[in-house]
């Protein structure tokens, strides 16, 4: 330990919670509403938000309806569209804190740098990069899986002079008006952010590898007897919820699995395709050639017409290099640009956290996961006592609200806490065998899915392997989360 | 011919890639185009320029069809290869001062023909079909007719420009002759039936009709370029010779196909199939290019301009 480090004092709390994300302050509240209030929660940045905070770009929009996307714990009824934008789900994620009476709670620029399990105390030791140090009974990783951006591996992008932004980092100070810009990526970022591109910028080309599955969004501003409804009558807006709940469950039989159901939403994509996009080539260039629900399915009506503005251009050729002043493509050509903006997407954490998780014996989660991220029902990893993940391994959702998901992951760990905290626990562990069997039935499971039929996603691994996805209804995630088989854990007692 | 990795081919494409910018499109050397072979050069250089795009578009379906992820990824850069071949061709153009302004030169008829087909039914193709029916092309009049030109164009950049499309081409028929190996490998009889069964296509009968007067075509070319017509032919020969060199390949229906109309084609004194596909060299240079459909988008992304 350096000299710095011991100029720190150590800090302790029952819980630490790593992000102040939605996963970070659910957590918080959920824990508090349980009688646990000795809470700690580290933020890397200057504000609470996570994904929200990061991704301001021109046009970020959930693609969940909001009345979906949001904590049940914590109902908005005054959302002012089906489906809401970056800013008004920041202001709803700063509700939460300001309601919840959150900030005392919080320190901001913390970057955790590491964390380490005492096995004889039964704590969990973090420091952060600046020498601080923190210990806890249980800890909560609540780093969540989209916090780092990915740029991608395109050779000479260092050579590149002109302005760079990435989606997740957008600069609103860098004035797009009268601008040659380029967007790399035609995904779920990026397609929101070139309708609005096209309107500002003098040109836009936009970069495509793979087309993505496109299925037309019905998003409506909220009328006000609405909002004063739900004010009103919460009943109702819980009513209106559990049917957006039920129509996206059933979507998980087109798009998680290949069913009857699956044709009928690719021959709806492919009609909003033909509706919107009259020239053949174009047509073809846009249509996927994977079975939809592969990879993260599209919801917008504006990206097609943007495509197709007069100072908007589509290019499909394979990219070569950049160069200095912009992307060479393999048909021999040099796009040039004042600015290029990479919409590719986020360092999916395989890694599950992006710092240092090293558990008994000095085990290390980084190594342990190079082949593949594991952990018992996405949310404990044997080795690692008293530890939660929140979007752990193979806790994704292809076709509900993520949140309904995490929902479940903090109640599953406020229950496992209350166990480390009542019983006096060293070391609530699960069971590798546990953990394995879990395991073996996923990936069984997993090999069915249309995830796992053949296209490349940032949901697997080099090699194919899928860490990320629940081959499941929600509902069925849920029931397994509902339940805290303390049979499945080897509990260490104090003393 | 030994099969080629293809794993290690893609990795080979990757890393060889070139662009119009790495040349000096103003380099001395203009003037050795003489005044006698410039009108003549320029239908050529166009017909070289279309014939590379239609290359393109046929890569294109093999993309959507191919067995594997790295033969679908070969594809993808083969056909903005030849998407580059047709640029560098009417930069070559430009430079030799027969292009106006921005305009793209017009293919000619037979051209057109293929290019509507192609834009109409190549991706319904059969991959087995489309593995064939380019590398002949490729070998016949895109390989062969590079060849001629550099024998006629004393214009040291020109030759610079083409030692690199050369370069791509090889690689095109590497991969080319490998698939059509690979198609024939253990095609029993059922296979085999299987293969032909596009025959009765009434699509594919189309692209033939399209196909057998644009190589006669060609053949007129090349002789109003003064060049004999036996090059053409000894560069057809040339896909029977390499395509059957082993029992794979010549196992491959399409191959068999595909090689004795070579050889029925480069022989000139078979009038029972030269007369009719001349005169439909004839009928199809009559058609009135207001009647031909309009030419599709894909044909629009051709650029002599280095940058964009």
């Amino acid at each position: 330990m350096t000299m710095t480090t011991q100029e720190h004092p150590v800090q302790s709390a029952d819980v630490l919670i790593i992000g102040a994300g939605f996963a970070g302050l659910g957590m918080a509240i959920r824990l508090k509403q349980a009688g646990i209030h000795n809470i700690i929660i580290l933020e890397r940045g200057t504000q609470v938000g996570g994904t929200w905070r990061d991704n301001q770009y021109p046009g970020a929009a959930c693609d969940i309806p909001s009345n979906l996307y949001s904590y049940s714990f914590a109902p908005n009824p005054d959302w002012s569209r089906s489906y809401s934008g970056s800013a008004e789900i920041l202001e709803y994620i700063h509700s939460m804190v300001r309601d919840f009476e959150l900030h005392p709670f919080i320190q901001f620029e913390k970057n955790v740098a590491g964390i380490e399990f005492d096995e004889q105390h039964g704590l969990w030791h973090a420091t952060t990069d600046k020498g601080e140090r923190y210990s806890a009974r249980a800890t909560v990783l609540a780093s969540g899986p989209l916090s780092n951006c990915s740029l991608p591996n395109i050779p000479g992008i260092n050579d590149y002079q002109g302005k760079k932004i990435h989606s997740a980092r957008w600069d609103h100070a860098y004035d797009l008006s009268g601008k040659k810009v380029a967007v790399v990526g035609t995904g779920a970022s990026a397609v929101q952010i070139i309708p609005e591109l096209v309107q500002q910028v003098d040109h836009l080309t936009v970069f495509q590898r793979t087309p993505g599955w496109v299925l037309p969004r019905v998003d409506l501003a909220t009328p006000e007897w609405n909002k004063a409804l739900f004010r009103t009558l919460p009943g109702a807006q819980y009513m209106t919820r559990q049917a957006l709940y039920g129509v996206h469950e059933a979507m998980a039989l087109a798009l998680i699995w290949r069913s009857p159901l699956t044709a009928v939403a690719e021959r709806v994509a492919l009609m909003h395709l033909r509706h919107q996009v009259k020239d053949r080539w174009m047509r073809r260039q846009l249509t996927p050639d994977f079975r939809i629900g592969c990879k993260r399915v599209l919801m917008t009506n504006d990206y097609y017409p943007a495509l197709q503005q007069p100072n908007c251009k589509l290019i499909t050729w394979p990219i070569v290099q950049m160069t200095p002043k912009g992307i060479r493509s393999v048909e021999g050509i040099e796009h040039q640009f004042d600015c290029v903006v990479f919409a590719t997407g986020f360092d999916v954490g395989k890694a599950g956290a992006p710092f240092s998780v090293k558990g008994l014996n000095g085990r290390d989660l980084d190594d342990e996961w190079q082949i593949g991220a594991q952990a018992y029902k996405s949310i404990s990893v044997s080795g690692y006592p008293n530890l939660f993940l929140t979007f752990g391994p193979n806790s994704g959702p292809g076709h509900n609200s993520a949140l309904v998901y995490m929902e479940s992951q903090l109640d599953y760990a406020v229950k496992g806490i209350q166990k480390i905290l009542q019983a006096d626990l060293l070391a609530l562990d699960v069971n590798a065998s546990a953990q394995s069997a879990f395991n073996r039935n996923i990936q069984k499971r997993l090999a069915k899915t249309n995830w796992n039929s053949g296209c490349k996603s940032w949901y697997l691994t080099d090699d194919g392997f899928n860490a990320t996805m629940y081959p499941g209804f929600a509902t069925e995630y849920l029931a397994q989360m509902s339940q805290f088989k303390e049979k499945d854990y080897h509990l260490v007692q104090a003393g | 011919m030994a099969l080629i990795d293809l794993d290690k081919m893609l990795e080979k494409i990757k890393s060889t890639q070139w662009a119009l910018a790495d040349f000096d499109w103003d380099a001395p050397g203009v003037d050795r185009i003489t005044p006698e072979q410039w009108p003549k050069l320029k239908e050529f250089m166009a017909d070289l320029m279309w014939i590379e795009h239609v290359g393109a578009r046929g890569f294109a379906a093999m993309a959507k069809k191919a067995p594997t992820d790295t033969l679908r990824q070969i594809y993808r850069y083969f056909h903005a290869e030849e998407q580059r071949h047709a640029n560098a061709e009417m930069a070559l153009m430009k430079r030799w001062g027969m292009l106006e302004g921005d305009d793209i030169p017009e293919p000619n008829v037979n051209l057109r023909l293929v290019i509507e087909w192609l834009d109409r039914y190549a991706d319904e193709m059969p991959y087995y079909v489309l593995g064939t029916v380019i590398p002949m092309l490729e070998v016949a009049l895109d390989g062969a007719l590079c060849k001629f030109l550099l024998d006629t164009v004393d214009d040291p950049l020109c030759h610079d420009v083409f030692k690199r499309i050369n370069d791509d081409e090889s690689r095109h028929l590497g991969v080319g002759f490998t698939v059509m190996e690979m198609q024939g490998h253990s095609a029993s009889y059922i296979k085999a039936v299987q293969m032909m069964g596009p025959l009765i296509d009434p699509r594919l009968m189309l692209g033939i009709l399209s196909y057998l007067p644009l190589l006669n075509k060609m053949r007129d070319n090349i002789v109003a370029l003064g060049l004999p017509e036996e090059k053409l032919y000894d560069a057809m020969k040339k896909f029977e010779r390499i395509g059957g060199r082993t029992e794979d390949g010549r196992r491959n229906p399409w191959y068999q196909i595909i090689s004795r109309h070579g050889r029925i084609m480069v022989n000139r004194n078979n009038r029972f199939y030269h007369a009719p596909v001349d005169a439909l060299v004839r009928v199809t240079g009559k058609i009135p290019t207001a009647m031909l459909p309009k030419v599709p988008s894909w044909v629009k992304e051709l650029t002599y301009q280095p940058t964009a």
